[in-house]
């Protein structure tokens, strides 16, 4: 799910970029510093949307560094348990298949996948159901549910599951 | 109070009791009976009395039991006292049946009664009835204690008899115990204690006889109270007494025991453990899982069908350990080979194979059940289960837990639902915790979900969110199960996967199907196995001396890495570069681990070391990209965490892979090898050389005479870099740090030690002859006019330099470039780095360093453009969402490498600003400056740039212009005159501005190394890394290494 939220940090700014355009600096390196970092709490960081204040800065003793709190709104995606995503699917193999949707990557288990649908390797591997009619391999457009995610300090982890009404393959490249 | 109530255990204390009441009696000498009895009256009330009469009786039934040769003990031991008339005979009558295992108290008292009647008696009455046996005894008995003494003591000995005994006779004639009298019972403080004595196992009892043989014997020198050995423990008896001295001195001189093993005290709590019996409850019903003790079976998993609890027997269902060969063999009648330590395997019975080796397989039916059975011999067998009658002892049924493979074999053809649910009878006690969700699995409650309230012994108190049950439901503990949900993530606490951690995908039952956080593969555990934990953990990750991800050696000289460590064995990914091949090890199988740090080539000659990042370009894993993480034999596992099989490692040739990325391992190599005890421990993060780029061309120019520091400064090897032939570190290359007559001291490359080795050991093809005396780089001290006349070089170099080098440097460290997210780039963020950075330290670096990168990087487009590149441009460019983040990294990278330079050059341009010639030479300054240059740092010391050979320069246009080296100048750089024959103009140059042309076939070539230095001659073939070269002046056809030959300019 997508928020947009009011974040909050600490930026260091090395006194060569103060002047005119030190908001400016400011506001870049805040985005290359936070854009796409992950939290746990969170999610991941989409894009810095604005800035909401900057406080007064720091100087720190010895190296003339410069902190300011900053805040800011941003758009995070954080996943949730039983949300459903469409995803591209990155990669199958005999255990499941990853799909990632944006930055979030997402492992659907066999075990997930509906029974019909049978593993087939080779070049393409793929899971395709009894009829063939129906196929998930690389870069099919799925949509799927997470049931469950795990949450590291910098990743977030998913597993979804395609076992379940009006889940499965939306779009399929080989197909279309 | 009935006195006599428990007849036999109290015997002695009655006798104790008379005693005292003889005691005064006798004392008195002629005291009739009456008198006696008037003095019991006097203590014991007219209850005595009855219990007189009631002697006679008891006596009379004993005399019965105990034969004649009582009466003659009788005789024996009490005609001392015979004087006393005839009522009073009747009571040693009584005394005499308990007399063989009596109490030596007593003995002791009737020692002073014959005492007694021996002085003032005994004259007397003497000759009447005083039979001769007893005075052999008496004398026996008697030397211990002098008789004085004992007289002394004979109140303290009554009254230390009154307390010993007194309680005890207090309480045991209380036939109707209520619980509370029981708890009186219990031992207190001031009761003897109980000890622990070792003896030697087996001979437990005899050791106790033996103690309490001396106990009779000796008397009451032995002041322990009684001794135990229990049969079921072991090497083990216990003794009764009040100090450990008494019971050290009771031991002294015994065989069996161990004394110095330590006595112990029972603790008073446990004092009662020792002897109560514990009830052992067998709760064997049908379908419960026992394994075997003993026998061909032993360990193995069986099945309960019938308990016989009459004979104690039960009929189990097994899987047959039948070698049908064997088994054929003997039937008929042939020589059966006794292999003694072979079991065959479990396997299912196959009756139609059996039939096939001419086995005789009878159907019977069984009469009791009604089943069929194949009989083979007395084997019998039902759906190729082997059904066995055991005795219950031969069977362990506490807390089986089988293992999923044991089970999957017995649901064959069952239900399995079934037998899971027989699973949870015998489990350990007590591993539900409060707030464990549960669902009852059997009975009426079945399906029921709740939650873990509270544990107590057998039931558990269960809350479940079903409406209208408010109050808790007890449940006992077998017929609950643990309940994980889709999603949960969870830790394994027990079983094969023991300490894994992953997420649940699916629940059968009793059984979770875990996606593995490690391994990303699936495990199936038991529920019961499992806890929620937010944990991520690898499980177990070391296993004897081996880790996961290390390399090792197996038995068969095949070697792997370490992928998976379970409970057993380990998971190998094999090093075999065609295919992934895995392969389970059990410990034992290994050989060592090993722990070289060699370096191989790839496919472009470029060194790959471990920690490089390579790309595999060739292969079953084409395209796959990750850092090396052991090289061994020429092959490569490389570690890529986008890889999900075999924990992410593959096995490639070293020849189907290219370096992609920076090497921190060369840059350390090539900073270490010089600084690496000089105290320079940020690891410079120097950017590849750029002669890494092209075929091992630029970079020629090597440091030559860069440390030539001459420390020891006699021999020239000294401060030379050379390469150990032979020995143990054979192939290491390392600095000459002393020689000492015929041994030398190396400094290893590749590793943090010096070693000594022979000096015919090391080849000095790699000692450049070149006069280090004179060595140009540390002549710039003294040679300052070099430095004006090269610093307006800078701003023409540099766009060349930049552009040039730029885009090979990107292109280098693409993998780099999502730091970030890399766990292998675990690297501070390169802004700050960057902006940390000294930039005053940079600033003395481009005199000093005109080829190095730093220098480079200071003058750099400013860095600040860097990260201007927008946001969503380097998003949409990225391959995966995840590296889009990194898109910022990506700016700054270059600069990056720099940065370390930084402070190493500080100590170094501080060193040279004094100026002092010479004496600077070999300053931890020196080191440092060359440290900051990859180029000249880099491990060919072969090649020596020589005049008259081709180059291409880089041009900032990107194109690449032949030049002629004219000469080379002392600090490095060479004097290049562009065009193919030198007719241009003339231009000085850093060895990584230009690299050398390599050499084709019927080239005319210059030899820039070894022996032949110098020399030109005809390139006539080339084979792999080698050349076929004919010597102009020799004509001689010698084989030398390609990048020792540059193309000689035509003049």
């Amino acid at each position: 799910m997508f928020f947009h939220i009011v974040l909050e940090r600490n930026m260091q700014l090395h006194p060569r970029h103060f002047g005119r355009n030190l908001r400016e600096n400011l506001v870049s390196k805040l985005m290359k510093d936070v854009e796409g970092t992950c939290s746990g709490r969170h999610g991941f960081v989409v894009a810095i949307t604005g800035i909401e204040s900057v406080g007064k800065g720091l100087i720190r003793d010895g190296t003339g560094f410069v902190t300011f709190p900053v805040k800011y709104q941003c758009v995070v995606f954080r996943p949730f348990k039983g949300e459903i995503l469409e995803a591209v699917v990155t990669m199958v193999n005999k255990m499941g298949f990853f799909a990632e949707a944006g930055p979030v990557q997402i492992f659907v288990s066999n075990h997930l996948i509906p029974d019909d649908m049978e593993f087939q390797s080779g070049d393409m591997p793929n899971y395709t159901t009894s009829d063939g009619s129906v196929k998930i391999q690389k870069d099919s457009e799925v949509r799927l549910k997470i049931i469950g995610t795990r949450v590291d300090a910098t990743v977030i982890f998913c597993i979804g599951t395609i076992k379940d009404d009006f889940l499965g393959v939306i779009n399929d490249p080989a197909t279309a | 109070m009935g006195r006599r109530m428990p007849r036999g255990r109290d015997e002695d204390d009655d006798e104790l009791d008379e005693e005292e009441y003889e005691q005064p009696a006798m004392d008195d000498e002629d005291e009739l009976e009456d008198e006696d009895e008037e003095e019991e009256d006097v203590r014991g009330g007219s209850s005595n009395r009855k219990r007189r009469r009631s002697d006679f009786i008891d006596d009379v039934a004993e005399e019965d039991d105990e034969e004649e040769e009582e009466d003659d003990d009788d005789d024996e031991d009490y005609g001392g006292g015979g004087g006393r008339g005839r009522g009073k005979k009747q009571k040693p009558k009584r005394r005499a049946g308990s007399e063989f295992f009596d109490d030596i108290a007593q003995v002791a008292s009737d020692d002073e009664e014959e005492v007694e009647d021996v002085e003032d008696d005994f004259i007397v009455d003497a000759g009447a009835e005083l039979p001769d046996e007893d005075d052999g005894r008496r004398i026996h008995r008697r030397p211990f204690v002098s008789r004085e003494d004992e007289q002394e003591d004979m109140d303290a000995l009554e009254r230390s008899i009154l307390s010993r005994y007194a309680k005890t006779s207090h309480t045991e004639y209380d036939e109707e115990t209520t619980e509370v009298e029981q708890q009186a019972l219990l031992p207190s403080v001031r009761d003897p204690k109980l000890w622990m004595v070792k003896c030697v196992l087996g001979r437990e009892r005899e050791v106790a006889l033996c103690l309490m043989q001396k106990y009779i014997d000796k008397g009451p020198e032995v002041q322990i109270r009684s001794t135990i050995a229990l049969d079921h423990l072991k090497g083990i008896i216990y003794v009764e007494a009040e100090k450990e001295a008494h019971v050290r001195e009771a031991c002294k001189g015994l065989n069996n025991i161990y004394l110095n093993q330590g006595i112990k005290l029972v603790p008073i709590r446990e004092m009662t453990d020792v002897l109560s019996v514990e009830s052992k409850e067998i709760e064997l019903t049908r379908d419960s899982w026992v394994r075997m003790k003993s026998g061909t079976y032993k360990g193995d998993l069986a099945q309960v069908v019938d308990v016989d609890n009459v004979r104690q027997k039960v009929t189990v269902k097994l899987i047959p350990r039948v070698d049908l060969q064997a088994l054929a063999n003997k039937l008929e009648g042939r020589e059966v080979v006794k292999k003694k330590a072979f079991v065959p395997p479990p396997r299912l019975m196959n009756v139609e194979e059996a039939r096939e080796l001419h086995i005789r397989v009878e159907r019977r039916k069984d009469p009791m059940t009604g089943d069929y059975f194949e009989n083979i011999g007395t084997h019998r067998f039902k759906d190729g289960f082997l059904y066995k009658d055991v005795s219950m002892k031969s069977i362990s049924t506490q807390n089986i837990k089988p293992t999923l493979d044991e089970l999957e074999k017995f649901r064959h053809n069952e239900n399995g639902d079934a037998s899971l649910s027989t699973l949870f009878t015998n489990r350990k006690k007590g591993h539900f915790m409060k707030g464990d969700a549960v669902i009852i699995v059997k009975g009426d409650l079945k399906d029921i979900k709740g939650w873990v309230e509270k544990v107590d012994e057998e039931y558990i108190q269960v809350r479940t969110s079903i409406k209208g049950i408010q109050k808790t439901l007890a449940v006992s503990s077998k017929e609950l199960c643990k309940y994980f949900e889709p999603g949960n993530h969870v830790k394994v606490v027990s079983g094969a996967h023991e300490g894994a951690t992953g997420m649940v995908l699916k629940v059968e039952h009793h059984v979770l199907i875990i996606l593995s956080d490690t391994t990303k593969e699936d495990i199936r555990v038991f529920a019961d196995d499992v806890v929620e934990s937010s944990e991520v953990s690898t499980g177990v990750t070391k296993l004897g001396d081996y880790e996961l991800h290390d390399l090792v050696l197996l038995d068969n000289m095949s070697f792997g890495v370490i992928i998976r460590v379970e409970s057993e064995a380990f998971q190998i990914l094999k090093g075999v570069p065609e295919r992934p091949d895995v392969a389970l090890v059990r410990l034992r199988e290994i050989k060592c681990k090993i722990d070289k740090k060699t370096h191989v080539q790839d496919r472009f000659q470029n060194t790959v070391s471990v920690k490089d990042v390579v790309k595999i370009i060739d292969g079953p894993c084409k395209g796959k990209q990750g850092p090396v993480e052991h090289i061994f034999k020429g092959v490569l596992f490389i570690y890529d965490r986008h890889h999900l099989e075999h924990a992410g490692f593959i096995c490639a040739k070293s020849h189907s892979c290219i370096v992609v990325g920076g090497s921190r391992s060369n840059g350390n190599r090539n900073g270490d090898s010089y600084s690496r005890f000089g105290g320079f421990k940020a690891p410079p993060r120097i950017p590849p050389s750029p002669r890494r780029g092209g075929r091992g061309g630029g970079g020629r120019f090597e440091g030559g005479g860069r440390n030539r520091g001459g420390r020891g400064g006699h021999d020239a090897l000294v401060g030379t870099t050379i390469k150990i032939r032979q020995g143990p570190f054979k192939g290491y290359r390392g600095r000459v740090i002393e020689i000492q007559g015929q041994s030398v001291r190396v400094e290893l490359e590749s590793q943090m030690k010096i070693v000594t080795v022979d000096r015919n050991y090391i080849s000095d093809n790699v000692v450049v002859s070149t006069p280090h005396r004179d060595a140009p780089r540390y002549g710039m001290g003294s040679e300052t006019p070099v430095h004006p006349s090269r610093t307006p070089l800078h701003p023409y170099m540099t766009p060349m330099r930049d552009s040039a080098a730029t885009p090979i440097h990107d292109g280098m460290r693409t993998p780099m470039r999502d730091r970030a997210w890399n766990p292998y780039a675990p690297m501070s963020p390169p802004r700050d780095n960057w902006e940390d950075g000294n930039p005053g330290s940079w600033g003395s670096s481009p005199q000093y360093q005109p080829g190095s990168p730093p220098s480079r990087a200071y003058e750099a487009p400013t860095p600040g453009s860097g990260w201007a590149s927008t946001p969503s441009g380097s998003y949409s460019d990225a391959g995966t969402p995840r590296d889009s983040s990194s898109a910022y990294a990506n700016a700054p990278s270059p600069y990056l490498p720099s940065t370390p330079g930084g402070p190493p050059m500080t100590p170094s341009s501080a060193s040279y600003l004094p100026g002092t010639p010479g004496g600077q030479l070999m300053t931890p300054g020196a080191g440092g400056l060359d440290m900051m240059s990859p180029v000249t740092g880099g491990e060919h010391e072969g090649p020596w740039l020589m005049p008259d050979i081709l180059v291409n320069i880089r041009r900032p246009s990107d194109e690449n212009d032949i030049g002629v080296i004219r000469e080379v100048l002392p600090d490095g750089s060479c004097r290049v005159v562009m065009g193919a024959n030198g007719n241009g103009e003339t231009i000085t140059a850093l060895p990584n501005e230009f690299e050398l042309v390599p050499p084709r076939k019927s080239d005319k070539i210059k030899i820039m190394g070894g022996t032949y230095r110098g020399a030109t001659g005809k390139l006539i073939g080339v084979d792999g890394t080698d050349g076929i070269v004919k010597l102009e002046d020799t004509l001689d056809v010698k084989i030398l290494e390609m990048s020792m030959l540059a193309k000689l300019a035509q003049v």
